[in-house]
């Protein structure tokens, strides 16, 4: 985390330093001081389970769903730290890997997951349709472009979209700010879209991996390029223990100590999968985007008509005219567990924002805002979702993504704007 | 009728009535979600899903249902018409259509796109072709199976015809129709788009430059002629509402829309159902209002989209 964030050290430090676990009492203490915010936290899922059985028996079962799976999202990120900033910044300052492996991890499990799912929908990959809403999108200048603002955003404001959501819940002084912001990057995205999709992305490929090497084709070179990474990461990292092996608590384990990247990546992984075949590929930023572009069109600062966007469906979809989307719902989902989450452990820290924290939080946001906007989606839509489908423009956003926070981060404590690790 | 009711439910107690596609059924153009499902290991059944919102088939179709997507299978990608011929041809052998299968066809948003998918069918030539009454709402409403495997059949035997060029209305004979009134044209779109106070329901891609209607043209929007669950009013309330409307069939009729879908389902009811003689102009709004030296009727006076 960028220190600057006021994120208090068990939030803020890497998976070395996270392992000296809080400052938690012994086992048999480890509800006693947290009894009632654990309370709370089981109130508020249980809360978000009522919810969703209500909307389900009065017919809405994708909603009820997606609120489900917002929920288990939220509690995952909350919960194993799965913030593609952070993980990258280990990795880049103290040569530790396992935020990255989580990814990688999270990454296989998908694209497992999704190769299984397109078996059965689309049996021949090579007729030139693409699955149904899956994040494919153009290979182009814009995508390289967005990918890198979208990077520099998380290097500026501390953490991608998603995990401002989840920090929102912790009470991150930046995350409301962050968050503002991208809805003002957006609002610049719509304003910028027409020119850019006319000049790069109109006549850009769509490449979808399975379509030119099959299935097993693209299964199996997905996985070898994941393993040369995760090759590549160990020859650079130093040698950390992958397991605080904290199954002696298991409370303790599950509800306060961070949970190892690489679980969380499993079930994330996992979720992505489920969540593709009932309802939608993971994504955070549709139902930001949709309520942007209200905003935008109540100002009248974007084109009423974006062009090749409106009859795009995937992560920027056309302005929702429901007060509750499933994007919508997943979205508020996230949050509340992920507070539930963060209230069980221990990690809820509200503090009151410093002007640093909120000029860099809405800087950061205006570029996050505008590059996912750009890309058509986040690290979690274009990045995880994208990569998991097999979406070649996946992979070209997160090299972008990753060069965007390296060279911003260089840069910005070259500068003395950003602090140094 | 209670009697029959009676007798049939004997008759199915006895296990007579099992065999597929009933005498009553069979000339139907309609079945029902509880036929379907009785039906569904027929043999000789196809059923299509056409639906408009991508991914509602993948995640959950009609057991033993395959995938029609309209915008790919039943239109020229490059010329703005239906499936050429051949691309025609190759759909149906490859749905696994022949000559005596029963096809039956169902979507989203009350069955606009299947009925559409019917009407191309019918206009080559393909028989048996019905519409599931009330659609995916329906069968989802009752509660009925949804399956997500996908369907492996072997290649149809079905040759299907020349067009039939009885079924389709050209913009020249909706111009001849409005002009000397040889037949009576149904725009089926809402008030609104009838009246030219809007160009469009919110968040359609093509619009034309005027608003208004085809002069002459008797507004029954599509809606009235569905139930609550989305299902085709009785045989006798459909002839009463449009009779009232002054459509009775004495006259060939035309049915027009936006681009072709909705008006589709009310040539599906007036054709089938009612027994008319009805074309469906497909080209609709989006080609008539952008013609250029065509009347229009805009009683809301908006022109260029403005007043």
């Amino acid at each position: 985390m960028t220190q600057g964030d006021g994120i208090p050290e068990t939030r803020t430090a890497s998976p070395g330093n996270r392992l000296k676990t809080p400052d938690h009492r012994p086992a048999s203490s480890a509800f006693g001081w947290s009894r009632p915010t654990a309370a709370i936290a089981a109130a508020l899922l249980a809360a978000l389970a009522a919810v969703a059985y209500i909307l389900h028996i009065q017919g809405h079962p994708a909603l009820a769903l997606s609120i489900v799976f917002g929920a288990i999202f939220g509690v995952v990120l909350q919960r194993s730290r799965f913030c593609f900033f952070c993980m990258f910044r280990d990795w880049y300052d103290k040569d530790d890997p396992r935020g990255l492996f989580g990814l990688l991890v999270a990454l296989a499990t998908g694209i497992a997951g999704y190769t299984l799912i397109f078996g059965a929908w689309l049996p021949d990959a090579a007729t030139g349709r693409l699955p149904p809403d899956a994040f494919i999108g153009p290979v182009s200048v814009a995508l390289v472009a967005a990918g890198f603002a979208f990077g520099a955003g998380m290097a500026i404001s501390g953490s991608c979209v998603s995990a401002h959501l989840y920090r929102l819940g912790e009470g991150s002084p930046t995350a409301p700010f962050a968050l503002l912001g991208t809805v003002a990057g957006f609002i610049l995205g719509f304003a910028t879209w027409n020119n850019i999709y006319l000049a790069a992305v109109a006549d850009a490929p769509v490449l979808w991996l399975p379509q030119t090497l099959g299935y097993a084709g693209a299964l199996i070179a997905t996985l070898v390029v994941l393993a040369v990474i995760a090759w590549a990461l160990s020859r650079t990292s130093r040698t950390v223990a992958l397991s605080s092996s904290p199954a002696s608590n298991f409370p303790v384990a599950l509800l306060v100590t961070r949970w190892p990247a690489w679980i969380g990546g499993a079930i994330i992984g996992a979720l992505g999968t489920v969540a593709y075949f009932r309802i939608a590929p993971l994504g955070v930023t549709a139902e930001i985007g949709s309520r942007a572009r209200q905003v935008a069109s109540g100002l009248g600062v974007a084109p009423p008509r974006l062009e090749g966007l409106d009859t795009l469906r995937g992560c920027i979809s056309v302005a929702g005219d429901a007060l509750f989307s499933r994007n919508g719902a997943f979205i508020l989902a996230l949050v509340v567990a992920s507070f539930a989450a963060a209230l069980a452990a221990g990690q809820f820290a509200p503090a009151w924002p410093r002007p640093a924290q909120i000029v860099r939080g809405f800087a950061g946001g205006i570029l996050l805002g505008w590059g996912a906007m750009t890309g058509l989606g986040c690290t979690v839509g274009t990045l995880l979702s994208g990569i998991m489908a097999g979406a070649l423009s996946g992979w070209v956003f997160a090299a972008a993504v990753f060069i965007g926070i390296a060279v911003k981060l260089s840069a910005g404590r070259h500068t003395g704007l950003l602090p140094r690790p | 009728m209670r009697l029959k009711s009676i007798v049939a439910s004997a008759l199915v107690a006895l296990g007579v009535a099992a065999a597929p596609a009933t005498a009553q059924d069979a000339k139907s153009p309609l079945v029902t979600t509880e036929w379907l499902e009785k039906n569904l290991n027929d043999p000789k059944l196809r059923i299509l899903e056409v639906s408009v919102e991508p991914g509602l088939y993948e995640r959950g179709h009609i057991p033993g249902a395959q995938n029609v997507v309209w915008t790919t299978d039943l239109v020229d990608k490059l010329e703005r018409d239906i499936a050429k011929p051949e691309t025609f041809q190759a759909l149906v052998k490859k749905l696994g259509i022949n000559s005596d299968s029963t096809v039956v066809l169902y979507g989203d948003n009350n069955n606009w796109f299947a009925a559409w998918g019917a009407w191309v069918f019918d206009v080559y030539g393909v028989k048996n072709v019905k519409l599931l009454d009330g659609g995916r709402k329906k069968w989802e409403a009752d509660k009925r199976p949804f399956d997500t495997r996908a369907v492996s059949l072997e290649p149809g035997n079905i040759k299907i015809t020349e067009r039939n060029t009885k079924l389709r209305a050209r913009l020249a004979d909706v111009v001849d129709a409005s002009r000397s009134k040889n037949a009576v044209i149904v725009d089926i779109r809402s008030p609104d788009e009838f009246s030219g106070k809007i160009f469009a329901p919110p968040g359609s891609q093509e619009l034309s430059v005027r608003a208004g209607h085809v002069p002459g043209a008797i507004n029954v929007p599509w809606g009235k002629a569905v139930a609550e669950d989305g299902t085709f009013k009785s045989k006798e309330d459909l002839k009463k509402l449009y009779a009232d409307a002054g459509i009775d069939g004495s006259k060939p009729i035309i049915t027009y829309c936006r681009i072709g879908e909705r008006s589709s389902h009310t040539w599906f009811l007036l054709t089938k159902i009612l027994g008319y003689d009805v074309k469906n102009y497909d080209g609709s709004w989006t080609e008539y209002g952008n013609t250029v030296g065509v009347p229009v009727v805009n009683t809301a006076g908006t022109v260029w989209g403005v007043k």
